[in-house]
């Protein structure tokens, strides 16, 4: 939300796509036959690949950056614009999530992927026809002793493999250490792929961090102190997106409810306490909302805690377990656990919502 | 203390038979039914995988039985096995007093050999070394019969008799003590299991089995496919086993020698150029390894939800369509029935006999 805010407020200075209603052109190329045609099947390859180029080169006498306003960008994409920026490369970021986005990322993604991916698809989808190149970066460890999920690992080549692209159209610098050196070869290598020389692309990402690092962090939102403080916990890529958990936050705001995020707290803390609970969580996601629901739990102030999840979240469906036996039980406090998918409906989330604060209010009665 | 130990495949008696030989009390746990599936669904989260599922009705099932003790196996990576033990740790204390032991899979051996010297005080440490090695090669001998059964049965007049015959065998296998008694029953198995066939290889269609480990090698969970595609006449070439998955983490990954995922990865590019965890990277390998050598088909079996596995769906279904080469994907849960997947397979099977005759059939 508070990123989301803060990108609308610079408009000017990107060019924002607003999700096309029409079909892009490219989707015969990557529109799966029903038989199995090799050669006609190449061919669309082939055709797809020459006109995506020259289709770049004519349209775009610049190199155009896409980055789809999805999964780890409500973490770092502020910092993907700004080495950006530092390059002296356009970029372009995908409009808010609408239901479009979800209705052409669930017939694009595999069935059984989780909500957030095909919401990535759909993103990625509105930025091709208007990008000569789209950002998708494989983030897989930055963090000693933590790692991410499995389609996170994958990014790149399920975007590859879903629309058939060819791999000079993907940025994708790949993240996978434990220091800084490996941060900086993956800036070089996206410099690289984006025609800049590799020391440009270290110089470019030390800008940008000073520039990121410069500015307040969760963009200074004051919380107000009204006394009652609801935690909704969650990943940042669901309660970020307005168009997911918008309605959960402006229920609650509109009883005039605080809401903590884990996005609040400072992230040492989180993974402290994540550490605390269970030495065993190797996944960096879960273990800050982990380690957010061990601090919220704890707190006096805090009168709830909402737990957001994605159905299809495979972290999600052990993590929100092991929490609601290990923490939320034990706490003693009002939790209510919501999963998210493609067919959830607005109103199923707001009498949940509602009764869930009706419960709050009650136990708060002296 | 009595220790179990979850089911998987043909591990079950090897594994007992080398706890017993170091005087550790074994309680196996009972073979996989309907209720192990329904009772360990019970007991976990809802949209957990399921050889989780499976695991923990195997627990449930073995502690009724007067087991306290649980050794199970855990491997951080990006999929969710490596988060079973703990979960299953804090699901089984709920209920009962429980020691719960895993065993590290990137450090097999050593966390294998610290385990059973502490479990068996007074075991020697070349005995224990002896029991590690002996029930690799069984593992191994194991995987050298399934190969056959595939190659053999899918080409005979009786497949029927070859399945059987295997299993019996597998079991005398897994009674064996020492590594001459194992290379003895082995040949002698594959000896009468390729007498049964004719000497001129007959052409029979080919099918790659590719996916997750776990469902791979539980007949239970996949509803013995590859028995069921043996009888139709097909060959089945598994790219996942036991024996050769042990062998490779015990010895050769200890010395430095292999790692299979350098193999896998150079073969699935360009569709899949990165490891993500689990077995999704060697599932395209192994598909597009059997796509260069000229298969028939490729059948792709994982758990619903399956983190990796679902990655390497995007790569197999292009893989799949640049090969012209028919894939079967099933999703297997603990609501899958037997019928839906014999249609499944036996429509597939139609398919690819379609392309290739097999003259005996």
């Amino acid at each position: 939300m508070l990123v989301g805010c803060l990108a609308d407020n610079r408009l000017s200075e990107y060019r924002e796509i607003r999700p096309c209603p029409a079909t892009p052109p490219l989707t015969s190329s990557y529109k799966s036959p029903c038989g199995f045609n090799t050669k006609q099947m190449e061919d669309n390859r082939l055709v797809g690949k020459i006109s995506d180029i020259t289709q770049a080169k004519e349209n775009y006498m610049s190199i155009n950056i896409g980055i789809p306003r999805a999964m780890l960008y409500h973490d770092f994409g502020r910092l993907w614009r700004h080495f950006f920026d530092a390059l002296g490369e356009a970029s372009t970021l995908s409009g808010e999530t609408t239901k479009q986005h979800l209705d052409r990322g669930t017939s694009l993604a595999v069935d059984e992927s989780c909500l957030p991916l095909k919401i990535y698809l759909g993103h990625v989808e509105t930025l091709l026809p208007g990008c000569s190149h789209i950002l998708v970066p494989r983030i897989t460890r930055y963090h000693p002793g933590f790692y991410h999920c499995a389609k996170l690992a994958g990014l790149p080549d399920i975007v590859r493999n879903t629309f058939r692209l060819s791999a000079d159209r993907i940025i994708a610098p790949n993240i996978e250490t434990n220091g800084k050196p490996g941060i900086y070869k993956a800036a070089a290598s996206a410099a690289a792929a984006a025609g800049h020389s590799r020391p440009a692309g270290c110089l470019a990402l030390r800008r940008a961090l000073a520039t990121w690092r410069g500015q307040p962090a969760a963009d200074a939102a004051v919380p107000m102190e009204t006394g009652k403080k609801v935690a909704v916990i969650g990943h940042s890529y669901l309660l970020k997106d307005s168009f997911l958990c918008g309605d959960i936050l402006a229920i609650l705001k509109a009883r005039a409810v605080t809401v903590l995020t884990p996005a609040d707290l400072d992230n040492k803390l989180a993974y402290n306490e994540a550490r605390r609970l269970s030495p065993d969580i190797y996944w960096q996601l879960p273990a800050k909302t982990a380690g957010a629901a061990c601090h919220f739990a704890g707190r006096p102030d805090i009168a709830g805690l909402i737990l957001v999840s994605s159905f299809g979240c495979g972290l999600d469906s052990m993590m929100n377990e092991y929490l609601e036996h290990r923490v939320l039980r034990p706490s003693n406090k009002p939790y209510l656990i919501i999963s998210l998918d493609e067919h959830t409906g607005r109103a199923g989330v707001a009498t949940r919502v509602e009764a869930f604060w009706d419960l709050v209010e009650w136990r708060q009665k002296p | 203390m009595k220790i179990t130990y979850p089911h998987m495949g043909h591990l079950s008696a090897p594994i007992s038979n080398m706890l017993r030989q170091l005087d550790i009390e074994v309680c196996p746990p009972p073979p996989i039914t309907k209720k192990t599936v329904e009772l360990g669904s019970l007991h976990s989260p809802e949209g957990v995988c399921l050889p989780y599922k499976i695991n923990m009705g195997n627990f449930l099932e073995s502690l009724d039985q007067g087991a306290d003790a649980v050794i199970t196996l855990c491997g951080a990576g990006k999929c969710r096995f490596g988060f079973y033990g703990a979960l299953q740790k804090s699901a089984l204390q709920r209920r009962k007093a429980v020691s719960f032991f895993t065993v590290d899979t990137e450090h097999l051996l050593g966390d294998l050999y610290r385990l059973l010297t502490k479990l068996s005080p007074r075991a020697g440490r070349l005995a224990i070394l002896r029991a590690i090695a002996l029930t690799v090669q069984k593992l191994r001998a194991l995987d050298e019969i399934s190969a056959a059964k595939n190659r053999f049965g899918a080409r005979c007049i009786a497949p029927d008799k070859i399945i059987a015959f295997c299993e019996y065998g597998c079991g005398e296998i897994a009674e064996c003590d020492t590594f001459g008694e194992i290379s003895h029953i082995r040949d002698l198995i594959l000896d009468i299991v390729s007498s049964q066939c004719d000497p001129e290889p007959t052409p029979v269609p080919r099918v790659a089995l590719v996916g997750e480990f776990y469902v791979l090698l539980e007949p239970y969970v996949n509803h013995w496919i590859e028995n069921h595609l043996i009888t139709q006449g097909i060959h089945v070439q598994k790219f996942v086993n036991y024996g050769n998955w042990a062998y490779s983490k015990v010895f050769l990954q200890l010395l430095g020698l292999y790692n299979e995922e350098t193999d896998y990865l150079a073969a699935a590019r360009p569709y899949m150029t990165h490891h993500v965890g689990g077995d999704g990277l060697k599932s395209v390998g192994a598909a597009a390894i059997s796509a260069a050598a000229g298969y028939d088909g490729i059948i792709h079996v994982y758990p619903f939800g399956c983190m990796p596995e679902i990655v390497a769906q995007y790569a197999l279904k292009n893989l799949s369509a640049d090969h012209s080469l028919p894939l079967l994907t099933l999703g297997v849960d603990e609501h899958s029935s037997a019928v839906g997947i014999t249609t499944r397979l036996e429509a597939f099977a139609d398919c690819i006999k379609r392309q290739k005759p097999n003259p005996r059939h």
